[in-house]
């Protein structure tokens, strides 16, 4: 209990830390938050595209789709205030040796790692996100009431599925130096995220799955969250985090082992 | 003098990009294949899952042969040079390129655009080898790599001048960002511009992003004729010619308010 009091208030003085960056760069947030929103915009104009071509897209309707739209951009904004500037600059820890400073913590180096950087501007896209979301609810089919409720677990298991993912493609920088190309191909990987799983082929869909869980970022909740999910998918759900947090966290310890500390 | 420092810096930032083989390799591959595996899902979902035989005047064939050729060309266009040229005047490392003999804008180009030429030689190949089995010819893709080496040039004359913007705001990479996110959706990288509906068809028409992509697409299949495709080249004439006008105008307006900070 005394420990996690700890983790804590660490916790609290790095918000409160990025929080007064963060206001210092009034310009920053502004600029953030309109290509956040000119990202949304695209994202839906493509797929106002799609729909003034199709009725339904493997048994998604247009509401369905954005609703799912709406769960996505809310997950990835959470992630983005959270994790993903740690993750950009996680390959400078290993390659510049700025990791030795967290070593001698007397405090898990990898909480300090991935609680360092928070981009609280990113709350007006979580904003937005929930916006949409909540928006075409109604029209999508979402039975709202207590379901409610399930919107923010299925909120916290899309972020879950994101950070371990991005770790995934983060921790090579312990054997390959260079982090940045691997860094790309999440990103690359990541558009995949950004479709409903239905409408991938078997083979695609049974790898976002599993092997690389992108569905889970968005897609996964979205669906849970309309549709239901089948038992066995729920099961699945478990299996394929707790197995990446498992490896993460093997990958990190050996890691460690690798890490010659390039500033000494 | 002149074509020696052009060639010199078209070399330079060949080894600076392949410096990293392997990376160089994933970031294509990544950037090319992805994308247009996203695509062909879509169209799975439009024609097989959801029985469509016709989109928009294209059948489940012709968007696979749209997909597929077109990932020749969005190898080609755009790049990072303009993060790189507001990066440099924000930091005022622009100082250090103000006291040489070159231009600072094309010396950037020419360094960002040598990696493409090379990528463009590739595609040239592998379209040569794969195109016939969708019936491209060789004279049609060599035109409509023209046309997507001069959406290229034109990308990066409004990439520069919207560079330019660092000058007086800081923030300026995010003007860059939202052009991207545009460039993705108005060149035909993410879908056939055709798909649009008639209502929405000027907004595409009206910019010049789909000479990067679409147009060279268009042609190489043969769905433009050779008389559309020099009506086309014209067109782009006039975008290099806006262009050129907008670099001299912005980058002319900013280098009087250039402070040299840094650097």
């Amino acid at each position: 209990m005394k420990t996690l009091t700890a983790y804590l208030e660490i916790f609290r003085v790095q918000f409160k830390n990025n929080f007064v960056r963060e206001a210092v760069y009034r310009t920053n947030f502004l600029t953030s938050v309109f290509t956040d929103m000119i990202w949304m915009a695209v994202e839906f104009s493509l797929f106002k595209v799609i729909y003034a071509n199709v009725p339904n897209l493997a048994g998604w309707s247009q509401d369905q789709v954005y609703f799912f739209l709406g769960t996505f951009f809310s997950s990835d904004a959470i992630f983005t205030i959270f994790f993903q500037r740690n993750y950009w600059a996680f390959g400078d820890l290993v390659n510049k040796g700025e990791l030795d400073i967290l070593l001698t913590k007397p405090v898990n180096p990898l909480f300090l790692a991935l609680t360092r950087w928070m981009s609280l501007t990113a709350i007006f896209n979580l904003i937005l996100g929930l916006g949409i979301l909540i928006h075409y609810a109604g029209p999508a089919g979402f039975e709202g009431g207590w379901h409610w409720l399930l919107v923010a677990f299925w909120l916290l298991i899309g972020v879950t599925a994101a950070s371990v993912l991005r770790f995934m493609f983060s921790i090579w920088v312990f054997w390959t130096d260079r982090g940045w190309a691997l860094s790309r191909l999440y990103y690359q990987f990541f558009q995949i995220a950004t479709k409903p799983d239905p409408i991938y082929p078997r083979a695609i869909r049974y790898t976002i799955l599993t092997a690389l869980p992108f569905a889970f970022i968005g897609s996964v909740p979205a669906r849970a969250l309309l549709k239901g999910l089948p038992a066995w998918e729920y099961a699945g759900v478990a299996i394929v985090l707790t197995t990446f947090f498992s490896l993460d966290a093997l990958l990190w310890k050996r890691g460690l082992r690798r890490y010659q500390s390039a500033s000494s | 003098m002149k074509l020696q420092w052009r060639l010199a810096t078209l070399k330079n930032g060949l080894q600076d990009a392949t410096a990293y083989r392997l990376e160089f390799l994933i970031q294509i591959l990544s950037s090319a294949l992805v994308p247009a595996a996203i695509q062909s899902v879509l169209w799975y979902a439009m024609f097989v899952l959801g029985g469509k035989t016709d989109v928009a005047g294209m059948t489940y064939a012709q968007m696979l042969h749209y997909t597929l050729t077109s990932i020749l060309f969005t190898q080609i266009r755009g790049g990072d040079n303009d993060f790189e040229l507001a990066e440099m005047i924000r930091e005022g490392q622009l100082s250090n390129y103000l006291l040489r003999p070159v231009g600072v804008v094309e010396f950037v180009y020419l360094r960002g655009v040598a990696p493409k030429l090379l990528i463009a030689f590739f595609c040239l190949l592998a379209g040569m080898g794969a195109g016939w089995a969708i019936g491209i010819t060789p004279e049609r893709l060599v035109g409509a790599m023209f046309l997507a080496l001069i959406g290229n040039i034109i990308h990066y004359q409004i990439s520069a001048s919207l560079a330019a913007a660092a000058f007086v705001w800081e923030e300026a990479y995010g003007i860059l960002m939202v052009k991207n996110m545009i460039v993705s959706l108005l060149s035909g990288e993410l879908l056939p511009l055709n798909l649009f509906p008639p209502s929405m068809q000027w907004i595409w028409k009206s910019a010049p992003f789909y000479l990067y992509v679409f147009g060279p697409t268009q042609y190489a299949l043969g769905r433009w004729s050779h008389q559309e495709f020099l009506m086309q080249l014209g067109v782009s004439g006039l975008w290099l010619i806006v262009g050129w006008a907008l670099i001299r105008m912005s980058w002319g307006l900013g280098i009087r308010r250039y402070l040299s900070l840094g650097g």
